[in-house]
């Protein structure tokens, strides 16, 4: 009997990203178009580049969801129309929206479904009984909800209920941060945030102790892979992978661990899995500050604070990601980091264990050997059984050659 | 117009008081919001001593709003819920909230009792304004405005809404609110054990952001950080009256600003000029400003973040040359679906830097050599090499039609 589990929505910040995603596992996806969502500085999808990634997730029977999830000003309104004729067209699964203003534009405009940000900070059953009255069918919880509470507002209001299971938080309630607007004239409810919350501050705490230097409002990262269990027991619709502007490493990791632990407990109706050590060494992978479960079981407190200079010191770096296989002659690979013959890479398949193998060789797309592959470019290492299109290949970072 | 400030405790009422008594101001202008540590962001005041105040103003018959502004998840909530439904709520002219939560739970179980809805954080367009406000209907009594609206926005919504605006027009800028305590960690155990009751302050400073002294309070509600600069509008009052605004807000809670109270009064009925009390702006902890008042550009940086030239227009764009191998060839992902390559094509190939060449196709290959006639998605063939393209360019066909 297979049992039920959660729809794993995946971000996509690029057209790449989104077959990452849907290759390495993700039920569906969410994505910005170029405005009114708040991720300015991704890559963001063009009209062309929508149609192409809301065709690719539907073949593999993944959902999209646009992000709309800016708080607008009128004039930005103005445009909205326009774009929801596209989202009607392209048959997008549903809008993310946060801004009253923009659901009722969406409601005039097209017949969308209409999922709430977790931008509005929807915190209770009352409030989600009022998003519900206005006309979304989906809400995206707050990150500060527990489950617990997160089971109680799906059954007392038949909604869908979405939660983050992963990324990075913000340390504030979501949409209630407007350092940026006011210290850089950038509208972080626009997606202009500055990130203000991650820098080092001294806090004067005005005579009584010394000032103290910390990075007081920087929030851990969230993990939920331990409470997988507890997302299922109480019937969470949908659980979100936060990090639109991340890596195409990132996506394919999280995408790929969490659906394989997903399909796990659907075939086994458990976590039982000797894979699980796998799957949380592989979230270890990836870039990220040290994790939290955050608010997942018990509201977050202090040690839910990354007091800590953000770094990039990664254990693992990637390789590249694979072009093309030409069975039996070579793999085409986009270089994302430096490497030699020689060294001992992995391939990261769309699903289960990576596949080890060392390059005997490297050369140009015009079969000229390079001693060293460099950065950007394309190159060609010998055929590797097994490799697919899109698989990204990583290697340990003491061995990268940077 | 009316006058809205804030009591903290019977001290402060009373000073509200005597000046309605000695005429300073009319009961009925004035507007009196007031709370309790377990529902309002920053006040300390107990139960017992919000409900000291309500006795007291028996007498004064001060108009009080009941504020319960803060944000909380389900199981704070429901408390919260009881609490306030076990309040004398009668004796309130209206509640203040800005939770969804909190206002559908007003709507649904206190019909009769007026709501001013704080929409602060976000809500910058007429159709949600509008939208809230139909919500709402006859047990709207105001809509409290975000600091980020220019003049032209508030001038233009007080025209079109039906509905009372506010503005706050002196106090701090909130900037971040975290339920998470933030504070707490960095001090003294010792000290950590009052923080229930009392707020926490400190002020903070970074060397990555230009700024410095961010005022910082923690309380049982999290954490808020406000803007370096207080908001000061106190030289627009009449302008304001003149756009229709209906209530303006002086945040006198902090830094001992409460002492300003009847200079405000005197400046808001026009007894005194604003020139005659700049101490108020001189004499003031930090510097003021008028925000976004005059204008909001916030959105104005984001159109330069990106390069617009690697970015896809058209429908007939072909892909993307991923590698430039110099006096070899040049790589092509073809990128689109729609299109099939063939020899005898027509390319437009425009660089990141945004120079365009053309290319007429006439042989290519895959990346094994072998010629090819044509080519689809997601193949990476191979062409002759162009001086000038790089990787990251974007090759387009030439719509023959258009010629
Ligand atoms: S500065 Fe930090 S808390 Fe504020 S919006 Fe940005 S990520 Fe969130």
């Amino acid at each position: 009997m297979k049992n039920w589990t959660p729809e794993l929505l995946s971000p996509a910040g690029s057209l790449e990203k989104l077959k990452v995603a849907v290759l390495y596992g993700a039920d569906a996806v969410y994505l910005g178009g170029q405005k009114f969502g708040l991720r300015q500085a991704s890559d963001n999808f063009t009209a062309q580049e929508l149609r192409e990634g809301v065709e690719f997730a539907h073949e593999r029977g993944s959902h999209v969801y646009v992000v709309l999830n800016s708080f607008l000003h009128d004039k930005d309104l103005e445009e909205l129309p326009e774009f929801l004729t596209l989202l009607s067209e392209l048959k997008v699964d549903a809008v993310i929206v946060s801004d009253l203003g923009v659901i009722t534009e969406i409601q005039k405009h097209s017949n969308l479904v209409i999922h709430l940000s977790t931008q509005a900070s929807c915190l209770n059953v009352e409030s989600a009984k009022l998003w519900k009255k206005m006309g979304v069918t989906r809400i995206v919880l707050g990150r500060e909800v527990t489950i617990k509470e997160a089971k109680k507002i799906k059954e007392e209001t038949g909604l869908e209920i979405e939660m983050f299971v992963h990324g990075s938080m913000c340390m504030a309630f979501s949409g209630n941060c407007v350092i940026s607007n006011y210290t850089q004239g950038r509208d972080s409810n626009r997606g202009g945030c500055a990130h203000s919350c991650r820098f080092e501050y001294s806090i004067d705490m005005q005579n009584e102790e010394e000032a103290k230097k910390a990075y007081f409002m920087s929030s851990k990262d969230l993990e939920g892979i331990r409470m997988l269990t507890e997302f299922i027991e109480a019937g969470i619709d949908s659980l979100k992978v936060e990090g639109r502007n991340k890596s195409h490493y990132y996506a394919a990791t999280v995408s790929k661990v969490y659906s394989e632990a997903l399909a796990h407990y659907k075939e086994h109706g458990n976590f039982l899995s000797d894979d699980l050590i796998r799957w949380e060494e592989e979230l270890r992978k990836i870039s990220h500050r040290d994790y939290t479960t955050g608010s997942l079981d018990e509201y977050a407190d202090e040690s839910s604070i990354y007091n800590q200079r953000e770094s990039d010191d990664n254990e693992y770096v990637v390789t590249g990601v694979i072009l093309e296989v030409k069975e039996n002659e070579h793999i085409l690979l986009e270089v994302r980091s430096a490497f030699v013959p020689g060294d001992a890479l992995e391939i990261m398949p769309f699903s289960g264990k990576t596949l080890s193998h060392v390059a005997s060789s490297i050369k140009t797309i015009s079969n000229i050997a390079v001693p060293k592959s460099k950065p950007g470019s394309v190159v060609k290492v010998p055929y590797i059984a097994g490799a697919e299109r899109f698989n990204i290949i990583r290697r340990k970072l003491a061995e990268a050659h940077v | 117009m009316k006058f809205v400030t804030y009591a903290e405790n019977t001290t402060q009422l009373k000073e509200l008081a005597i000046l309605v008594e000695t005429k300073k101001i009319d009961a009925n202008v004035l507007e009196v919001i007031v709370g309790t540590a377990a529902i309002s962001r920053y006040s300390e005041n107990t139960v017992a001593g919000l409900e000291e105040m309500i006795a007291l103003n028996q007498k004064f018959k001060l108009p009080l709003v009941l504020e319960w502004d803060v944000l909380q998840q389900e199981s704070l909530f429901q408390k919260n819920a009881e609490l306030v439904s076990r309040l004398p709520l009668h004796e309130f002219k209206a509640i203040r909230i800005q939770d969804p939560g909190a206002l559908n739970l007003v709507k649904e179980k206190f019909p009769w009792l007026k709501v001013q809805l704080i929409l602060e954080n976000g809500n910058h367009n007429y159709t949600g304004l509008s939208r809230w406000s139909d919500f709402l209907g006859e047990q709207l009594d105001r809509l409290v405005l975000s600091n980020e609206l220019s003049r032209e926005h508030l001038s233009n919504y007080a025209k079109e809404l039906k509905t009372e605006l506010e503005v706050l027009v002196f106090g701090r800028i909130l900037l971040f609110y975290s339920p998470r305590l933030l504070l707490s960690p960095l001090k003294k155990e010792a000290v950590q054990k009052d923080i229930l009751d009392k707020n926490v302050e400190a002020y903070g400073t970074s060397e990555e952001s230009p700024h410095a002294g961010f005022p910082l309070i923690e309380n049982r509600h999290g954490t808020f950080m406000f803007n370096v600069k207080d908001l000061y509008l106190l030289d627009h009052l009449d302008e304001l009256r003149s756009l229709n605004i209906g209530a303006v807000r002086f945040d006198l809670r902090f830094d001992d600003s409460f002492g300003h109270l009847e200079n405000c009064i005197d400046l808001f009925e026009g007894r005194i000029k604003h020139e005659d009390v700049l101490e108020i702006k001189t004499e003031h902890p930090r510097p003021m400003i008028k925000g976004f008042y005059n204008i909001n550009k916030t959105d104005v940086l984001f159109t330069k973040l990106k390069n617009k030239r690697i970015q896809r227009q058209d429908n007939n764009y072909v892909g993307e040359i991923v590698d430039v191998e110099r006096d070899q060839q040049m790589a092509l992902l073809i990128k689109s679906k729609h299109l099939t390559l063939k020899s005898g094509d027509e390319l437009q190939l425009i660089t990141p830097e945004g120079k365009t060449k053309t290319l007429g196709l006439k042989i290519f290959s895959d990346t094994s050599g072998a010629g090819l006639s044509h080519a689809t998605t997601n193949e990476v063939v191979l062409l002759p090499f162009m001086s000038g393209v790089v990787a990251k360019t974007q090759v387009y066909l030439v719509n023959k039609d258009m010629q």
